[in-house]
């Protein structure tokens, strides 16, 4: 797989870059006492965090309320307590397509591929405000919807050639493996242009080759203004690779640094890296 | 009753109870809304419609209107006339439309199962209300002045006898020929199992439509049978009787309904539907707005059914509230999954085996007393027959379509994978 | 003589909610457990009913020899069983055949829908569409005539005999009585509460819960001091008067249902079957694991469903002394509307929904005038309401 592979850089980078950059480490994310409780059970005990641009890793031994942050940040939960600003806009309990829509998407840890539909269909969903997607235009069907469907088939497939599922387009998703059903939920998710894309758990599962791929990969799209916050389990994974990591323990942001500042962290050691493991 | 007869009247059925099978499986199909009240919309677009079009002051009538569209466009000849009903036809379709909107909006956001209990409840609730309303649309007794399209033109004659015969028994013929060319090019692409299928089935029903009656009726029945648009004894020279215009239309409405349906799911807008049945949190992550989509997606399949109330009015010239009983409903999903769930034509194979076995079993003979057993013994083989296709053969017999955007090609090397 | 009112609404009421609340007792066991929204359960319903009718009067049966009546009751226990073979036949023929192929749920509304049209037509089949009653005892309905006097309440019991309206009784109870009568039943339910709540800690499972207990005791009171301390007549010169008609079938109905729910509430909380019931019921997986033989367990709902339904069924069919084909399906709305009210997993829940939708239809078409053919459709507007409101029904999918 040659360079060449590598689909074009976002289309508005530069629009986005600018607002992401504006005030050269604005935080995308604002989190603030952000509560969740189920039935008595506390999942999120008043989260306060801040998402910086760039790669943020979110790491927590099991059940310490990562994928429930992730929940409450997209719109799958509505949180009972706190703040969440996605640049300065409040979308605390907004639903989830909303905050899509403020570019904010979300993978999901176990991989959701629409089973009876094809891979390139999984694809062709995603892109945002299709001009086709309104009843009318689909009955139409002028010029723009001809030019956007021949676009997004073209981005589709380079993406796809990118994560090696161009051979399995026309197979329904159902078929894949587990490691290429991440591998469409990750490709989905950068199909419809985001500024921040919360990745959990990408990489389990997926070969080594294409893991460091992906990651290359993610960090060419952080050049080009997209920001990634990450839940992984592999810690030295999340310490090479990520700029600023989040440690979270019962519910709670534990600590935030760069990784090296993390690693020493005695609480993190003790809550998380299980002490002389490390 | 020539066998001819038999068939302009179960072909019309077939169309009308697919054109509503087809509003059903934009909703429960493609989209995945288990509508138990679909039936509804099938009445309010044949009152509606039957309302919009009737006289003011029909005898025997003591509901709202008529509002005689029809006839305010008369003076414009009977095309006026005929432009008229059809305005009525599409205000029942808004009609049954803007009811499901009413519906949609508080039960959409429901869990299925619930979804499907209440869609069930509501349609009977305004079955009650027709029912019982007397002011509204005549309550139990319904309404018989249904206004019939272009009832005055027909029977059409061309011309003298011979030359009824020729063109109309052309177009039959013509009808044939493309029948012919068409199963032919079916069979070719079956396999094995599909061409056996194929191969009984087809001569089995050449030879109940041409030969059986020929040795009882001779040539005559074997001449009506086989110029079957044709029918002598309309008018004096012969030609084309109502029953058959009525056919037409069903057919037409079918084909134009058809046609909507598969240009929606064959789209951007198709595919959202889709992933909405998948698995719902899938596009809204992506961020698409899928309650508007369940919405749009109940009200056009809403329309759909009212458009067959509209035909289902004026082919059987009576509409009461007890003929929209929510059995209705369980018949289209019977046909839709039995055809192939999420599969347009399949809806029409399904709607024609199923109707086939309700009134091809008529031709059985029982003594009265036992019609009831009749009827009962074949919904029992219909419940029976759902319980195995979704056992056996859960995608039903075509399985699901498959989809399209055909757009204009271009110089590119990588064409194989569209889809 | 005074007209029927609202209480006598309010009783017809609860009779519907017993009825309703048979029916949904067994649907939200399946439901539950068995995972399947079963449109076959008014059908269910009917074909218990018509069990009954097999032994009770056969005559009325077509293709049956008329080989003698059997006594009501006993024709009820045997319907009931016959009811829960046929609740094998279901789950063996064909529901455990969905569920080893990881049938979802709109498949599996749609095989209870089919189950549904076979069910309903085998009874058209076999036995036509004519209305059929039991062959039972006449009944005899007692109307009570309540007077609010100046000094009290007097009550007039009157019977119709031989065509005749003959007086059976009259009593009443002095203002003193009924205040000491309503602080007592206050008292007693709530020295009933509080006993059970004290013993109440975490792991403690009640059969019944204290509030329940407590209502059931005050009621009780209410019932035995009405029964036992009747007093003179307080006068005729009433304030407000209002009659309830009630008779055997309402008392039977009631206690039959409240039996229903108890025993199948012990059955859930007490016995090793019910916890492999109950641990099922949370995730079939995983008691899979834990050792609980769920085919089994599935078997085993649907019996006792299907028992349940035919119960359901022979009340109704004896209380509106008619069976026709159609009398489950007509049934089948108000119980979805109950369990999804009542919420899906509790045999008390079940019956609190019950007797929500029962008393909404008698009394909404008592307090609506000329809306008598809207009962079902005034249930539907409540449990519609409590959706919007809550979309996951009031208690939720637990």
């Amino acid at each position: 797989m040659s360079e060449q592979d590598t689909p074009s850089s976002k289309p508005d980078a530069t629009e986005t870059n600018s607002r992401a950059t504006g005030g050269c480490g604005d935080p995308i994310l604002r989190i603030q006492g952000v509560t969740k409780q189920f039935g008595g059970i506390t999942a999120l005990d008043g989260v306060d965090l801040t998402v910086d641009p760039g790669i943020t890793g979110l790491i927590g031994p099991n059940g310490a309320g990562k994928t429930t942050l992730f929940n409450c940040l997209t719109g799958f939960h509505k949180p009972d307590d706190g703040q969440i600003s996605l640049y300065e806009t409040d979308i605390t309990g907004k639903e989830p397509p909303t905050i899509a829509q403020q570019g904010m998407v979300r993978t999901f840890q176990i991989p959701r591929e629409l089973a009876d539909m094809t891979v390139f269909e999984n694809l062709l969903l995603a892109p945002m405000n299709q001009h086709g997607e309104r009843l009318l235009a689909s009955w139409v069907r002028g010029e723009q919807f001809v030019e956007e469907e021949q676009t997004i088939r073209d981005r589709a497939r380079e993406i796809a050639a990118f994560f090696e599922l161009d051979h399995l387009l026309n197979e329904p998703a159902g078929s894949l493996s587990g490691g290429q059903r991440k591998l469409l939920e990750i490709a989905r998710a950068l199909l419809t242009d985001p500024d921040i894309v919360l990745l959990d758990e990408p990489l389990a599962g997926v070969n080594p080759t294409l893991e460091q791929k992906i990651l290359s990969r993610i960090e060419d799209l952080v050049e080009d203004g997209y920001s990634f916050l990450l839940i992984e389990h592999d810690i030295d994974l999340i310490m090479d690779n990520c700029e600023r990591v989040v440690v979270m323990h019962q519910g709670a942001v534990l600590t935030t640094g760069p990784p090296e500042e993390v690693q020493s962290d005695e609480r993190v050691i003790e809550a998380y890296l299980g002490g002389d493991n490390v | 009753m020539a066998v001819a007869d038999f068939i302009i009247s179960l072909l019309t059925f077939i169309s009308i109870y697919s054109l509503f099978g087809i509003g059903l499986n934009l909703k429960f199909g493609f989209t995945g809304l288990i509508d138990f009240g679909h039936v509804a919309y099938f009445m309010i677009g044949a009152y509606v419609t039957v309302v919009l079009t009737m006289p003011a002051g029909a005898a025997g009538y003591s509901g709202i209107g008529g509002f005689a569209l029809p006839a305010i466009f008369s003076a414009l000849g009977p095309l006026g006339s005929l432009f008229g009903w059809i305005l009525g036809v599409l205000g029942g379709m808004i009609a049954a439309a803007i009811v499901s909107l009413a519906v949609g909006i508080p039960t959409l956001r429901l869990r299925e199962d619930y979804l499907a209990i209440t869609a069930l409840g509501i349609a009977t609730i305004l079955t009650t209300v027709v029912n019982d309303e007397e002011w509204l649309f005549n309550g139990p007794f319904g309404i018989n002045t249904v206004h019939s399209p272009l009832r005055d033109v027909f029977p059409v004659s061309v011309g003298s006898f011979t030359l009824n015969m020729v063109v109309f028994g052309a177009l039959s013929i013509a009808v044939f020929a493309f029948t012919g060319y068409w199963l032919v090019r079916v069979f070719q692409r079956q396999g094995r199992r599909g061409k056996l299928i194929l191969g009984v089935l087809v001569p089995l029903i050449a030879v109940w439509y041409f030969v059986l009656p020929t040795l009882s009726g001779g040539m005559v029945e074997l001449t009506r049978n086989t110029l079957w648009l044709f029918d002598p004894t309309a008018g004096p020279n012969g030609g084309i009787d109502y029953d058959r215009f009525i056919l037409l239309v069903s057919v037409a409405a079918l084909g134009g309904g058809y046609w909507l349906t598969e240009r929606t799911i064959n789209s951007p807008y198709g595919r959202i539907l889709r992933s909405i049945r998948e698995d719902e949190d899938v596009p809204r992550a992506l961020g698409k707005e899928t309650f508007q989509y369940k919405l749009q997606a109940l009200m056009l399949g809403s329309a759909l059914a009212g458009a067959a109330g509209a035909l289902w009015a004026i082919n059987i010239g009576f509409i009461a509230p007890d003929q929209f009983a929510a059995t209705i409903t369980f018949y289209a999903f019977t046909a839709v999954i039995v055809g192939g769930t999420a599969n347009n034509k399949g809806v029409i194979l399904g709607t024609a085996f199923f109707w086939g076995i309700r009134n091809g079993t008529r031709f059985i003979d029982v003594p009265s007393q036992y019609s009831i057993q009749l009827a009962a013994a074949r919904l029992m083989l219909i419940g029976l027959v759902l319980i195995l296709i979704l056992y056996y053969r859960p995608e039903g017999l075509l399985g699901e379509q498959d989809y399209d955007i055909p757009l204009p090609s271009r110089n590119t090397s990588g064409g194989t994978d569209d889809v | 003589m005074v007209s029927a009112g609202l209480l006598d609404a309010t009783v017809q009421g609860v009779i519907t909610g017993a009825i309703i609340a048979g029916g949904a007792l067994g649907l939200s066991l399946i439901y539950d457990i068995a995972e399947v929204p079963n449109f076959a359960h008014g059908d269910m319903i009917t074909i218990g009913a018509y069990m009954a009718l097999v032994f009770n009067n056969p005559g009325e049966i077509p293709f049956l020899p008329n080989f003698g009546s059997a006594p009501f009751v006993l024709a009820a226990v045997i319907g009931v069983v016959l009811a829960g073979v046929l609740g094998a036949v279901y789950e063996l023929a064909i529901f455990r055949k969905f569920r080893e192929k990881d049938a979802d749920l709109i498949t599996m509304v749609i095989v209870s829908l089919g189950l549904a049209l076979v069910l309903r037509n085998a009874v058209l089949f076999l036995v036509g569409s004519k209305n059929i009653q039991y062959q039972t005892q006449r009944v005899i309905t007692t109307n009570f005539d309540f007077l609010v006097t100046q000094s009290g309440l007097t009550v007039t019991s009157t019977q119709r005999q031989a065509g005749e309206l003959v007086t059976t009784g009259e009593w009443g109870y002095p203002w003193w009585l009924i205040v000491a009568g309503l602080l007592a039943a206050v008292a007693v339910g709530y020295a009933i509460f509080a006993f059970y709540r004290e013993e109440e800690d975490f792991t403690t499972v009640h059969l019944i819960p204290p509030k329940i207990m407590g209502a059931a005791g005050s009621i009780a009171t209410v019932l035995l001091l009405g029964v036992f301390a009747r007093l003179d007549p307080q006068g005729t010169d009433y304030i407000l008067g209002t009659q309830i008609g009630l008779n055997v079938k309402h008392i039977t109905i009631l206690a039959v249902v409240i039996a229903a729910m108890f025993i199948l509430n012990v059955i859930l909380k007490t016995t090793k079957l019910g916890r492999a019931m109950r641990a099922t019921a949370d995730n079939m997986d995983l008691a899979q694991v834990r050792g609980v033989n769920a085919d089994r367990v599935q078997l085993i709902v649907w019996v006792v469903a299907a028992m349940l339904a035919a119960l359901a069924g022979i009340l109704t069919g004896w209380f509106a002394t008619n069976l026709t084909p159609n009398m489950g399906f007509a049934l089948l709305l108000p119980i979805f509307a109950a369990v999804i009210l009542g919420g899906i997993s509790s045999p008390y829940g079940a019956v609190a929904g019950a007797m929500i939708i029962g008393l909404s239809m008698d009394v909404g078409v008592y307090l609506i005038p000329g809306s008598s053919t809207y009962r079902v459709a005034i249930a539907f507007v409540i449990l519609i309401g409590v959706l919007l409101v809550k979309p996951e029904g009031i208690w939720g999918d637990v």
